[in-house]
């Protein structure tokens, strides 16, 4: 065995210190960790920027600027306001789902489909026209797809964001292409299931009942299942495991 | 020298020296974890800049108690742990749409980059491929860095028995899997003989 001995380890020890020595590190890592930093992106200020309208059965409208219409009643009022601070958390890093409802009424059936469908698409994940176009049973509708999520009348919460070429383009989008890639970076940098070290359960980020957890409570987990096998439990009140996308 | 935790304050007041200072120390194995976790170096710098990233921005819910070290390998794990489901998810959509283009799945799902090294080196990062990720985590922290029990469940945020359970079924799983290698791999399986 061609390994470096190490006292008091047994021999697969001793393969496994090998096989997790150091490699070198670039010397600019926190140069370049910094660079992003100043690449900041004012989300507090988008976030209270963003218009948004809801009826009494969801939220119907979500635009980057400009004059909302007066909700229509208490109920509707109350979703909207919901629904701006479920994006402010989002914004910030801190919620990796939304919960307040969509209204659809006002949208044509084929593209209701396509909206329906990509509101399922997980937080993070990305699909291709061509994948929603195949889904929907109707694969020649590419262009059309892309033109429905192009008028998609609720940005972000329907995240027509996630959509991208089949040849792994951008695509469109209707606030901005550089809008689509900020969103896109902000669910990358974002976990979606998070455990908290104190109390043992495992919630989505954004469940009210995590949103006290202290900094360093937080433990990330890629599945709830992994998360089982170090004696965590899911959380009622989320149901990370009940959560399904597209 | 001035201390890790010094420097850790110092980095709470945004003085981006100790920030590099404190980087510096730590990056190559941060770098080394995360590249064994995630199989490839472009994956792992990406992950472990965006964990300095997130030590620099939350520096001031630093708690004392907590070595620097642990704090910072809480971090990076964190980070690729959710850029390991990330992956997963992205998978199961390839596997879908390969088996509805041609009814075959993908072979080595994730991870399949390997930083280096030898023919035994690949053989344990295959092995390692098959241990489940919570005890390939913690076998990366205890091997690579020689981090204790307590240490380990600090990062994971979970008991020592769970640690020392996880670990012992990490360390068999690849014991097997390096046994069962074939004749260019009796050494490693046959070096283990009477482990533990």
């Amino acid at each position: 065995m061609r390994t470096h001995a190490y006292p008091g380890r047994d021999d697969l020890e001793n393969l496994l210190v090998v096989h997790f020595r150091p490699v070198a590190a670039g010397g600019d890592l926190a140069r370049r960790a910094l660079l992003r930093l100043r690449d900041g992106w004012d989300t507090e200020r988008f976030a209270g920027d963003v218009q948004i309208e809801a009826s009494e059965r969801g939220i119907i409208r979500v635009s980057p600027g400009g004059a909302a219409h007066p909700p229509v009643s208490r109920a509707a009022k109350r979703l909207a306001e919901r629904a701006r601070e479920e994006l402010h958390d989002y914004l910030g890093g801190r919620r990796a789902f939304f919960s307040v409802p969509i209204d659809f009424a006002g949208t044509r059936p084929f593209q209701r489909k396509v909206l329906e469908l990509t509101h399922r698409i997980p937080f993070g994940d990305t699909r291709t026209y061509s994948w929603i176009a195949r889904r929907i049973g109707h694969p020649l509708a590419v262009r059309a797809v892309g033109t429905a999520l192009g008028r998609n009348p609720v940005p972000i919460l329907v995240p027509c964001h996630r959509v991208l070429r089949t040849d792994g383009g951008l695509g469109g989008y209707a606030f901005g292409l550089d809008l689509k890639t900020r969103l896109l970076g902000l669910e990358r940098a974002t976990p979606v299931l998070e455990g908290c070290a104190t109390t043992g359960i495992v919630c989505r980020v954004g469940c009210p009942d995590a949103m006290r957890m202290r900094e360093d409570s937080r433990v990330v987990f890629a599945s709830v299942e992994d998360a089982r096998t170090v004696g965590y439990r899911p959380c009622r009140t989320c149901r990370p495991g009940a959560a399904a996308g597209a | 020298m001035t201390t890790d935790r010094e420097l850790m304050h110092r980095v709470a007041t945004g003085d981006e020296p100790a920030f590099t200072e404190l980087s510096n120390r730590y990056s190559a194995r941060l770098l080394t974890m995360a590249w064994r976790l995630l199989g490839n170096r472009a994956d792992a710098e990406d992950a472990v800049q965006r964990a300095l990233l997130r030590l620099y921005t939350s520096a001031r819910s630093y708690r004392s108690e907590w070595a620097v070290s642990t704090w910072l390998y809480r971090i990076t794990t964190n980070v690729c742990v959710d850029e390991m489901r990330r992956r997963r998810s992205r998978f199961v959509l390839q596997r879908a749409a390969q088996e509805e283009a041609d009814g075959q799945g993908l072979l080595f799902p994730w991870g399949g980059g390997h930083g280096g090294g030898g023919a035994q080196n690949l053989d344990v990062q295959r092995a390692l491929d098959r241990v489940p990720l919570e005890a390939r985590m913690l076998l990366a922290l205890r091997y690579m860095d020689g981090l204790s029990y307590r240490e380990l469940a600090r990062v994971r945020g979970i008991s020592v028995n769970t640690v020392k359970s996880q670990l012992a079924r990490g360390k068999s799983i690849v014991r097997k899997i390096l046994k069962k290698g074939g004749p260019g791999r009796r050494t490693a399986g046959a070096s283990t003989k009477g482990a533990e």
